[in-house]
């Protein structure tokens, strides 16, 4: 006997009023705790430490024993209660719902281009893609729910995953190439700068090696002022630029000459245009240092493929220009009429500029390793409605023994064993079984000001019957085909045209819920109502 | 600069010179349009003199005269007016070298500074408070130099064939044919009659609907309402005449009922758009809720009730103005839609203002209890009212909640989303539900019950003013304004201390 269950035991204890106390005041905590990490690190944190977690549903469904339990206690139905069952009834109805809307419903957006096909809504749930252009395939898998760092250790062919980070941080790290090997006098050089003026600091990080990726270009700008990033050997020609101010250099090697080094005197065409004719390799290539940094064949085309270049500095004294060559500096400054020339006596030494009280300092200098955005496990945070860190979701991958990182800002494309491939971080999408073009988007601004009143997207719908035309607006939803299209946020392009944002939905649950809703409320004012006859509760 | 010679010479011929030019009363009820709305120039001058100098006068002139004279500036015309920006956060006192009395500063001694202050915003890293004190002195910089610009004052004109009304600045209004036109009429003042009829234009082609916020503004309905509320309370406290309290409490309600209908015809949607018509139809549903209680239970204590916390809300619309302020903007386009709003909003206003009714009460027995004396007969009595009054509070919430998460299923295809706002009206829900459970099945005694509703209080004032002062984020953050998170804290510090204090019964 002693093993036997006692049913009658666990019923009383599920549908008791400590029980039921319990469950409630633990949710509550969890909602207040959910409320506040949405305020600090965002609604995907909140999400999913908290509102989506197992141990939160697993609260709802402790609840929701509780609210059948404390009925079941109460049957066979007393007339008195009559409006607490109709509410308990209603809220087991409403969880139901939702259960149904949690396992099958829809819920995501469709971006609208103006005038042209959409179909593909973005749903909510991270996925690694991997895709083979060139045969035509496509391979993804579900990334992890969670809040930490995931280790994961699937495969695919060569690629494995193994970790995911849903909240990242990019970390400055130098590395080593992966698959270039520099030779000795390789310009590959790259180094990280702090530059300040009166208005605005920022850090530069800027590289010539070929597998740095765009977050490390080899120019920058920033205002006005534009940084051109050098390899370290044409310093010495900068210092000793002649009246022409021109130079030429060899791309491959990074050697560098002036005309007045090699005695090569400026000529003029007809049309008193300035050129050099450099001799190079046994032949003469004939350079306009002003028009372009290539050398002109006979017929006045540019020769793309030349090693040899030239640069004429004249262009850069107006506007306000930087160039680096990693512990050196060159500048023009307007008020001494003269080209400076500046070295970093050592890292964290910062050199004066001639705008604006700017300075800059030298951070990082590496000749070989590459600066790369080392994703790393962090704890986002939010300012002002978005994310200001911990906005990256990253993979870790290993294929054939190499280490990458595809993060989703930067996918990764790489061609392993003969076979082009493409690895990106997205979101599950989905293909609408109809399309939709936005026809005319119309946004009304309250009068005067540049404050959106309304916004309202006009849409040609195409289904296999052919097509119609909606309006879609706030509060008007378009339903189609079980799907619910509410339109919901807009972005304007670069050319000033706005895409449309709708949201598609599907919920089955909806009906469910909806009855719930009206017996709990119904039966609220019912219970009070039977409630009020009966007169004091004795403390 | 035409137009400035031609008007200082017409203003030298004329009488205008020692009589503050043209800025006068009769601009009052001139439209202007500012901020996506057309309004009266009296509620926008004294909006703007508010925003600048933190005063409703500057001087003995009323804000109107001194928002034109300093308007005028932009035809060329020097007025000696100068306006002070008021400064009261401690660091940017320091920061602009005022003494420690010193509150105030001259916009034209600002406007040199400028620069200076936004190198100052820029380096701040941590103090959010100091950061917004400056880029709030920022902004009224520039709309000072807006206004003594010309470019702030838009007046409306007719534009060509089309039954069209065009708003321009002053400074492109005022041309000089008008005014030699006019001077030929009436040469002792030919730029009045030219401003005003700026009014004919825009009330014959859109009506005078405008002028109801002029009489609305005049009216200054919140103050009255104030005023006899205290009286009736007084009555009731003081005078224990209840037929005398009771006429001065629906005169009250009278007043605040016209208060608001001004504001929902001026505005043309539900007023519950921001904290401050929150506090004010919370206000005003409560005590109707009391009074209608009161009458059907026949019970006067719900009128104690009703007016103790009718109180509170008038106070905070009339003083509180750094957190709640009264002018009446454009809606963000998802809360356009007034069945929805009206609904949703009005359900949950009047759920929060029963609560706080149990709020007021529960305090109050508390007070009886420890600092006069509450018999057990009472002390059951008063339990009941309480209980009566959360079951009214509860099932207006629960309806609000669904509401809500109707119209946003209706709006934006989900019935809840986990949004800071509609979480915290569940939490709000689930501790009253929590606090009804236990006192249905007497887990919760009465005198323990007391305690806990008028804690449970708190829950209200996060869902209704946290959510948007302390955690500011989420669709619902856009009533979001300053200084809450002071005003909230010291509510809790306030509300939590008085429940330590009051946690014995008085010893006999």
């Amino acid at each position: 006997m002693k093993n036997k269950i006692n049913w009658n035991e666990i019923e009383r204890t599920i549908g008791g009023l400590k029980f039921a106390v319990v469950v409630i005041v633990l949710f509550t905590i969890c909602m207040i705790v959910g409320t506040f990490f949405e305020s600090y690190f965002g609604t995907d944190f909140a999400n999913r430490t908290i509102y989506k977690a197992p141990f939160f549903m697993l609260l709802q469904f402790g609840m929701f024993l509780s609210i059948i339990f404390a009925a079941f206690l109460r049957l066979p139905p007393k007339k008195r209660l009559y409006g607490f069952y109709t509410i308990h009834s209603g809220l087991v109805i409403i969880g139901i719902g939702s259960l149904i809307t949690y396992v099958a419903g829809i819920d995501g957006h469709l971006t609208l281009p103006p005038n042209e096909m959409a179909r593909k809504v973005v749903l909510s749930k991270d996925i690694f893609k991997i895709t083979y252009p060139n045969e035509g395939k496509q391979v993804s898998t579900f990334l992890p729910y969670s809040f930490t760092e995931t280790q994961m250790g699937q495969t695919y062919n060569n690629i494995t995953i193994k970790r995911f980070i849903p909240f990242a941080e990019a970390k400055l790290t130098w590395i080593d190439s992966t698959f270039y090997k520099p030779s000795k006098n390789d310009p590959v050089q790259s180094s990280q700068y702090h530059y300040k003026n009166s208005f605005a600091e920022q850090d530069i990080t800027l590289s010539l090696h070929p597998e740095a990726n765009g977050d490390f270009p080899s120019t920058s700008s920033m205002g006005p002022l534009t940084f051109i990033y050098l390899p370290a050997k044409l310093a010495e020609c900068f210092k000793r630029i002649g009246a022409s101010k021109v130079i030429f250099l060899n791309s491959k090697t990074a050697e560098c000459f002036t005309p007045e080094d090699r005695n090569i005197a400026a000529k003029l065409t007809a049309t008193k245009k300035r050129f050099f004719p450099v001799s190079y390799n046994g032949s003469i290539l004939t350079f306009f240092p002003d028009l372009s940094p290539l050398p002109m064949n006979q017929n006045a085309q540019a020769s793309l493929n030349s090693e040899l270049k030239t640069m004429s500095l004249a262009s850069f004294e107006q506007k306000p220009t930087l160039f680096l060559f990693g512990k050196k500096a060159s500048f023009y400054s307007k008020s001494e009429q003269k080209w400076q020339h500046e070295e970093f006596a050592s890292i964290n030494n910062s050199i004066n500029l001639p705008w604006m009280g700017a300075e800059i300092k030298l951070i990082a200098h590496e000749t070989n390793k590459l600066p790369f955005n080392m994703p790393a496990p962090t704890i986002p945070i939010q300012k002002n409605g978005s994310l200001i860190k911990g906005d990256l979701r990253a993979v870790e991958l290993n294929i054939s023994g190499k280490t990458f990182w595809v993060t989703n800002f930067n996918g990764l494309s790489l061609n392993i064993e003969g076979h082009n491939i493409l690895l990106e971080v997205t979101k599950e999408t989905l293909n609408l079984p109809f399309e939709v073009a936005l026809t005319k988007f119309k946004m009304d601004k309250d009068p005067g000001t540049n404050m959106p009143a309304s916004y309202e997207s006009f849409v040609n719908l195409f289904q296999g019957s052919g097509s119609t035309n909606h309006h879609i607006f706030m509060n008007n939803p378009l339903k189609v085909q079980g799907y619910t299209l509410y339109q919901s946020s807009y972005q304007q392009n670069d050319n000033g045209s706005y895409n449309s944002t709708l949201t598609v939905n599907v919920d089955q649950g909806r009906p469910l819920k909806y009855l719930g809703s009206l017996m709990l409320v119904l039966g609220s004012i019912w219970h009070f109502n039977l409630n009020k006859k009966k007169k004091g509760i004795s403390a | 600069m035409k137009i400035a010679f031609l008007i200082l010479t017409l203003i030298l011929s004329t009488n205008l010179f020692a009589d503050n030019y043209f800025c006068k009363k009769e601009l009052e009820s001139l439209p202007i349009q500012q901020n996506g709305r057309v309004k009266p120039l009296y509620v926008h001058a004294s909006e703007m003199i508010k925003m600048l100098t933190g005063k409703s006068h500057v001087n003995d002139m009323s804000a109107v005269e001194a928002y034109c004279l300093l308007s005028i500036n932009g035809l060329g015309m020097k007025t000696d007016i100068t306006l002070s920006a008021r400064i009261d956060h401690v660091d940017l006192m320091k920061f602009l070298g005022l003494a420690k009395d010193q509150h105030t500063m001259a916009f034209e001694e600002l406007i040199t500074r400028f620069d200076s202050l936004k190198n100052e915003a820029r380096t701040i890293k941590d103090n959010q408070s100091y950061r917004t004190a400056i880029s709030n002195l920022m902004n009224a910089i520039n709309t000072y130099q807006e206004i003594k610009v010309g470019e702030n004052w838009m007046l409306a004109e007719k534009t060509g064939s089309a039954n069209e009304v065009s708003w321009i600045p002053l400074t492109a209004y005022l041309t000089e044919a008008k005014v030699v036109a006019q001077k030929s009429l009436t040469p002792d003042d030919p730029f009045l009659p030219v401003i005003l009829q700026s009014k004919d234009h825009y009330v014959s082609l859109k009506g005078d609907k405008y002028i109801v916020e002029l009489y609305y503004a005049k009216a200054q309905l919140a103050n009255w309402s104030l005023l006899i509320t205290i009286i009736a309370l007084a009555s009731l406290v003081l005078f224990q005449n209840f037929n005398i309290a009771l006429g001065f409490t629906l005169l009250s309600l009278i007043a605040q009922i016209v208060l608001v209908s001004l504001r929902v015809i001026i505005s043309g949607r539900a007023p519950i758009t921001n904290m401050y018509e929150t506090v004010l139809v919370s206000g005003l549903g409560s005590l109707l809720l009391a009074l209608l209680l009161g009458h059907f239970k026949k019970e006067k204590i719900f009128i104690y009730m009703g007016l103790g916390y009718n109180l509170c809300t008038l106070m905070m619309i009339t003083f509180a103005n750094g957190m709640l302020t009264a002018t009446i903007s454009p809606l963000v386009p998802v809360l356009r839609d007034n069945f929805w709003l009206s609904t949703h909003v009005t359900t949950i206003m009047l759920s929060y203002g029963a609560l706080a009714l149990s709020w007021v009460m529960a305090n109050g027995a508390l007070f009886k209890r420890k600092f006069r004396t509450l018999d057990r007969q009472e002390e059951l009595r008063l339990g009941e009212v309480l209980y009566t009054t959360l079951k009214y509070g509860t099932t207006m919430l629960a309806a609000g909640i669904i509401l809500g998460g109707v119209w946003a299923d209706y709006s934006w295809g989900r019935f809840w989303g986990w949004d800071p706002k509609e979480t915290w009206s569940l939490i709000v829900l689930c501790i009253y539900m929590a606090i009804l459970h236990g006192r249905y099945t007497n887990w919760i005694k009465t005198d323990r019950f007391i305690a806990i509703t008028a804690g449970a209080f708190m829950s209200v004032m996060m869902a209704w003013f946290g959510v948007n002062y302390i955690l500011a984020t989420g669709l619902h953050s856009y009533g979001f304004s300053e200084g809450g998170a002071v005003f909230l804290g010291s509510f809790f510090l306030l509300q939590t201390t008085f429940l330590v204090i009051t946690r014995t019964k008085k010893s006999l």
